[in-house]
């Protein structure tokens, strides 16, 4: 992944981020372009959402111009894509199934697919960890917090 | 003034209502570590004990879970980069690279400290001033408060570390953010790609996933921890002679900047602490060490959200109004309770009034004290390998950020801002204006728009009214001083950037 | 858990536990859905009741807060679940409304339910500051005299307070400015602060402010007088006879409970809607606690939804 982003074209590469500003701009712009606008002095829903869209279409202008005229600065961080993949999952996890299997099973299923973001992460220690914060999951949040979420699907 | 308050203190020191309001802090402080649950969950699950105890008694116990919960958001946020208001957002940026500089227990002992001192001169100018301040805070109408709000959010454009371009490109994705859901004049939804965000973005899942979930995604694979091992000797922890006395000054403004804002009701705590940092940052001999881990940078904020937490109760008790849904909560508390909060308070019950009051006094000293022990413990629990810790957050955030409405869509928002917030620091975008933003946009729009509405579209209400004119005249100033700094770096040769 | 200690704690009662279950139904925990915020009003009266029937029905009554889109959330959850007695929601006047307001709805505001019974109702109050206006009569004179210069702040656009206010510009012929606001307290605030020049909004906001001497209360909104306010006079008598708002909290189920648990369920709610604490905590938020039947309950929601479709079509008032 790191290496990808580096065998771009320079100027391409230092404009992407402004890029992606000016892309959501636009697209905002495009979605509030039929809400109703008003007047000054009885605004529509649409005034505010467009005056925004512009400033953000004309401040990403800007920053592409400065970004691919300091070549230098434009450096972009490291990606991490493991993490990013499991971490990921992790959360999508859990929010699919704490409607559906409750509390515990959602916690047990986040711990263990996110520990795999550490490369390292071995299935035995995991699996342990992963029940032992879960216990604690449940003792917090249901026992302590009685929060009104079920344990298992009721 | 000082004999009210003194009948205040004798109602707070019976040992009974006194261990109420420990409890209160206690809990509140706990519950305020936690990710995403916050002072409303602690305060509504606790209502019902409320039912049982009298109106004084369950006043000082709700405020302590409230005042309590501010400080323990600081410290999620200095350990853990998770920030649950958007007043603690300010405390993440120079308390977790702290942590990360293995400074976290210095970083928690300044925070408490300043929290503390900013705490009480909350609660002093609540009893000396609460009724002036009151007055002022009436005087704030839309067009003030329009005017406020384009002050905080210059102020913050000069809050990232990067560029002010970028940062001011943030504050606007912020309001974009916020403006997503139904429109708070006409009721008309906007962006909302599902019912679920017709009430708009959650502020919990923002904050959470901007800060907490990137760092996560970040850190996760990394191997060793960053930073030389932990020791927690007590030297560790108290800042050195030159630090102490080069955070006075910053307290002081900080206290004085969060009694201020914290009076006007709104989002008073979340512009206090966002101020006192621009501030700072403004006025500083040294701005690039901020953003880093400069101790002023922490103290500032910290003692201007603790002051607004309690000048924060001044239109609560002074005219029943609530200034936030906490508030509100607390005022629902006293209404089951019968008492009908407003103007009148004060005169009718004054053991509750003043006790309460009083119990502000009491409750940051006791505040304090367990604070100071405890930080040993919660700088123990950096010593967990990171690998351990990670999948906990992970589930702390999504339980949190679940519990909070009841929402699986804000789980799933909350990845999708962390994944954000990812990105966006890989490309050096900040993520603390768009919070801003994210916090002031509706405030903005919705002030802006009743001044035209009521004032029949006229601009020139903002230049006649005198509290707003000054306010203007506060933007101009800082747009200018923006503008000078920014030509005086462009004749400076190479490498200080725009 | 934290409850619980605290419970335990000298000086406190004890919050009582359930009894033991008796019967089969219910043999789980039951939960009372609303689409308000923690902490509202109606999460306050939830949790009052959900307390009060756990010791009648042997299990605990969880509240659950699902907001969203002027409780419109809440209301497509709940009457999506099984109808097997376990899942209610408090529903509060805004769904009369919300029937009248949204275009699209993913439920049926009726037809979805099976209505157990109402926990109470109460008035809204018109008050503006004190010594301004001597009677309701008055204001009404001066909104005719210069229409469009006289603001009305009301607590947000197609709450119900709004719609009362733009009822009254239907009714009486005055033409007032609506200034939304977010939330009663700051509609208050703009009144005190002089923004705007009348408020109408509940009895728990406006009420305090009116002994303290600062606010006036001009009318209220119910048909005949409010019991706990005899002195104050309502529009029906005044300005506009017929004139009639009165805003409500209920108990309801998703359609198809079977009878005999939907009687259950409506007899606990009746039993603790007699208990004098619960009647006096409904009281001290500003309503008066008092039970129905399923069939005035329905009947109530229908005459409502009629009238605020008329209001919103007539005010010109953005469907959503």
């Amino acid at each position: 992944m790191q290496s990808v982003t580096q065998d771009w074209p320079g100027t391409a590469r230092r404009a992407l981020s402004g890029s992606v500003l000016l892309v959501a701009g636009l697209v905002m712009l495009l979605i509030c372009w039929s809400y109703p606008v008003g007047n000054l002095t009885q605004m529509g829903p649409g005034y505010i959402p467009r005056v925004v869209g512009f400033l953000i279409c004309a401040l990403a202008v800007a920053i592409i111009a400065i970004d691919v005229a300091t070549p230098e600065a434009a450096q972009a961080g490291r990606m991490h894509p493991r993490g990013l993949i499991f971490v990921s999952t992790a959360i999508l996890l859990f929010a699919g199934l704490i409607d559906i299997a409750g509390l515990v099973p959602s916690m047990f299923l986040a711990v263990v697919v996110s520990m795999f973001a550490d490369d390292e992460a071995r299935p035995l220690p995991v699996l342990v960890y992963a029940c032992l914060a879960t216990l604690g999951g449940w003792l917090l949040f249901l026992v302590a917090l009685e929060l009104p979420i079920p344990a298992f699907w009721r | 003034m000082i004999d009210q308050f003194l009948l205040g203190l004798s109602v707070v020191l019976q040992p009974e209502i006194l261990m109420y309001a420990f409890i209160g802090v206690f809990i509140g402080q706990l519950i305020g570590v936690l990710p995403g649950i916050g002072a409303i969950t602690a305060i509504s699950l606790l209502l019902p004990v409320t039912f049982y105890l009298d109106a004084t008694t369950s006043m000082i116990m709700l405020a302590g879970i409230y005042y309590g919960s501010q400080y323990g958001g600081s410290i999620a946020s200095i350990l853990l980069n998770l920030p649950g208001t958007p007043s603690s957002v300010v405390t993440c940026l120079e308390g977790y690279p702290l942590a990360q500089r293995s400074r976290a227990g210095l970083a928690l002992f300044v925070a408490a400290c300043s929290s503390f001192v900013g705490g009480i001169v909350g609660v002093a100018i609540l009893v000396l001033a609460a009724i002036p301040m009151t007055i002022i805070a009436l005087r704030f109408g839309a067009p003030e408060y329009a005017m406020l709000v384009i002050l905080g959010l210059l102020a913050a454009s000069l809050i990232g570390t990067g560029s002010q371009i970028r940062s001011f490109a943030m504050v606007l994705l912020g309001i974009a953010l916020g403006l997503v859901g139904a429109d708070a004049t006409t009721g008309y939804y906007r962006f909302v790609a599902m019912p679920e965000m017709a009430d708009g973005i959650s502020l919990v899942s923002l904050a959470m996933g901007l800060f907490g979930v990137s760092e996560i995604i970040r850190n996760a694979s990394r191997r060793s921890p960053p930073g030389p091992a932990l020791s927690i000797t007590m030297r560790d922890v108290l800042p050195t002679r030159a630090e102490a006395r080069s955070l006075v000054l910053p307290i002081v403004r900080g206290s004085g900047i969060g009694s201020f804002f914290g009076a006007l009701p709104g989002t008073g705590a979340a512009i206090a602490s966002f101020m006192a940092y621009a501030m700072e940052r403004r006025f500083s001999r040294t701005p690039e060490k901020f953003g880093k881990g400069h101790l002023p940078g922490l103290a500032a904020p910290e003692s201007a959200n603790n002051a607004a937490a309690q000048t924060g109760f001044i239109p609560t008790l002074t005219l029943g109004i609530p200034g936030d849904a906490v508030m509100a909560l607390i005022i629902g508390a006293l209404i089951l309770n019968g008492i009908i909060p407003g103007p009148r308070l004060a005169v009718d019950q004054p053991e509750l009034f003043w006790g309460v009051i009083a119990s502000f006094f009491v409750g940051n000293i006791i505040l304090l004290l367990i604070n100071i022990p405890l930080i040993k413990l919660w700088v123990l629990l950096l010593r967990v390998p990171y690998q351990k810790l990670y999948p906990v957050i992970i589930v702390m955030i999504c339980v949190g950020v679940y519990s909070h409405r009841t929402s699986v869509t804000d789980v799933v928002l909350t990845l999708a801002f962390g994944v954000l917030g990812y990105l966006m620091k890989n490309y050096r975008f900040e993520p603390a204006p768009v919070m801003l933003g994210f916090v002031l946009g509706p405030l903005l729009e919705d002030n802006f728009r009743r001044t035209m509405l009521l004032y029949g579209g006229d601009f020139t209400i903002f230049l006649t009214r005198p509290i707003s004119a000054m306010l203007v005249a506060c933007s101009a100033v800082l747009i200018a001083f923006a503008v000078w700094s920014g030509v005086s770096a462009m004749r400076k040769p190479v490498h200080s950037t725009p | 858990m934290f409850k619980k200690l605290l419970a335990a704690l000298p000086l406190t009662l004890a919050l009582a536990l359930p009894a033991a279950a008796q019967d089969s139904f219910p043999d789980h925990s039951l939960r009372i859905v609303h689409g308000f915020g923690a902490g509202g009003n109606a999460d306050t009266v939830s949790r009052i009741l959900a307390e009060e029937m756990s010791k009648g029905l042997g299990q605990p009554v969880v509240v659950e807060s699902r907001p969203g889109a002027g409780g419109t959330v809440a209301s497509g959850y709940v009457t999506k679940q099984d109808p097997d007695g376990y899942t209610m929601q408090l529903m509060v006047g805004g769904h009369a409304v919300a029937a009248a307001l949204y275009n699209q709805l993913p439920y049926e505001s009726v037809d979805d339910y099976t209505f157990i019974s109402t926990l109470g109702q109460f008035p809204f109050f018109i008050a503006a500051r004190a010594g301004e206006y001597e009677s309701i009569n008055a204001l009404i004179e001066a909104a005719k005299a210069a229409p469009g210069t006289l603001k009305i702040g009301h607590s947000g656009v197609g709450s119900t307070q709004h719609l009362t206010g733009e009822l009254l510009d239907l009714r009486t012929g005055a033409k007032f400015i609506h200034v939304p606001y977010k939330g009663g307290a700051a509609a208050s605030t703009a009144l005190m602060g002089g923004e705007v020049d009348v408020i109408i909004d509940t009895g728990t906001v406006i009420r305090g402010q009116a002994e303290a001497g600062v606010y006036d209360i001009l009318a209220a909104t119910s048909e005949n007088r409010w019991p706990d306010s005899p002195d104050v006079p309502t529009v029906s008598e005044t300005v506009s006879p017929g004139f009639d708002v009165v805003s409500w909290t209920a108990i309801g189920m998703p359609a198809d409970v079977p009878d005999d648990i939907a009687e259950r369920i409506r007899g606990e709610v009746h039993k603790a809607l007699e208990l004098p604490e619960v009647q006096e905590k409904i009281g001290d938020l500003g309503a008066k606690a008092g039970g129905s039947s399923g069939e005035e309950l329905k009947a109530l929601i229908e005459g409502q939804i009629a009238v605020w479709t008329d209001v919103i079509d007539s005010a010109g008032i953005d469907k959503r």
